[in-house]
């Protein structure tokens, strides 16, 4: 039942529950390291999940503490994140000109979006990057969805601006 | 899709009114490569999304955690495997330590001699035997010795040559005085 649940539920959140750790601490092999520390303790307390009402939204919310700690961890140790090499997902025939500009652009998203508070850079990832509805949302975040919809809006607001400025 | 529509769009989507399938909508648009001029400020923030929805762990990613969770049972089995039989070890231990350690004393009770002083925690019957012999000839010398005493105390009384009799009148007279003495006494309470 357990090892079923495991596989069932647990497993296919993976890739999800890794870009949100990933969103936070923004560095790919802390993310992983966060997510098999989340793994492994599900694993080793599969006995306690009867106990859990909705082994999703625990499991997100599980990631985005532990995900949070090390943050404050890293930034306790005075840790340098490597700055994040840019991925060429969308391969096209940019010029040198061009790609200096996406990357720019694309740093200034990084940074508009590290300036959020926590609570809207969060829901702001769940729906943008997660496709979450605002109920998901709420649950895993555990808040209400009144405040998902307003700091998804201040959120889309800052990044309107930013973007209109620019 | 007409650029109306999409301006409808994005105005519901900063406005949060849009679904995630017509987010999904807006983001298939700005992907597109010929995109209009209008939009192109908006290009940002879509080709972001898009690109932090297909970031990807490592692929030894599955590799590493089955290896980890094998890794957890192992240390989880080799704690149940050495502590376990290690207890049971010591409890069987125990156990028949404390059985045989009752077991000798209650034995080393029963089995202990009530002659053991006699015969001097030796296990020489002989010489139990002599001490025993000497201990009854003591006992007959002493005995005998009181009882020579003894008659030799009857002979000498018998020499003395007592008149019992006479004995006998003196304390019939001992207690004649003493009745006198009292009705003495009775009448010198009367006189006064």
């Amino acid at each position: 039942m357990s090892t079923d649940t495991f596989h069932s539920i647990i497993l296919p959140l993976k890739e999800k529950l890794f870009r949100l750790a990933y969103g936070i601490v923004r560095d790919r092999a802390e993310a992983e390291d966060i997510l098999q520390d989340l793994l492994l303790k599900l694993w080793s307390r599969k006995d306690e999940w009867a106990g859990i009402g909705n082994l999703e939204a625990y499991c997100f919310r599980a990631i985005k503490n532990m995900s949070l700690d090390r943050l404050a961890s890293l930034a306790i140790r005075k840790t340098i994140l490597p700055q994040r090499e840019e991925q060429c997902y969308f391969v096209d025939n940019h010029s040198p000109h061009q790609e200096l500009i996406r990357k720019e652009q694309r740093s200034m998203i990084d940074q508009c979006i590290g300036a959020l508070p926590e609570t809207q850079r969060l829901v702001f990832r769940l729906r943008e990057v997660e496709e979450m509805s605002y109920r998901q949302i709420a649950v895993t975040l555990d808040i209400s969805e009144e405040l998902v919809k307003v700091s998804l809006f201040r959120a889309r607001k800052r990044m309107k601006e930013l973007l209109s400025r620019y | 899709m007409s650029r109306e529509y999409i301006n409808i769009l994005l105005e519901r989507y900063w406005n949060c009114e849009t679904s995630v399938r017509e987010e999904q909508e807006l983001r298939d648009f700005f992907s597109r490569a010929d995109l209009p001029e209008e939009f192109i400020q908006y290009l940002p923030l879509f080709s972001y999304i898009g690109e932090e929805q297909v970031v990807t762990m490592s692929d030894d990613f599955d590799e590493r955690l089955q290896a980890s969770v094998k890794a957890a049972g192992m240390k989880k089995k080799e704690k149940t495997r050495i502590i376990a039989p290690l207890l049971r070890i010591a409890a069987s231990l125990l156990l028949i330590g404390g059985l045989g350690i009752s077991l000798f004393f209650i034995t080393r009770q029963q089995n202990k001699p009530y002659y053991t002083e006699t015969i001097n925690n030796t296990s020489d019957t002989n010489t139990a035997m002599q001490q025993a012999t000497y201990a009854l000839e003591k006992l007959s010398d002493a005995l005998q010795m009181s009882e020579e005493a003894s008659v030799e105390t009857i002979r000498s009384l018998e020499e003395l040559d007592i008149d019992w009799s006479t004995l006998d009148s003196l304390s019939n007279i001992a207690t004649d005085d003493s009745v006198k003495v009292n009705s003495l006494r009775i009448n010198k309470e009367d006189n006064i």
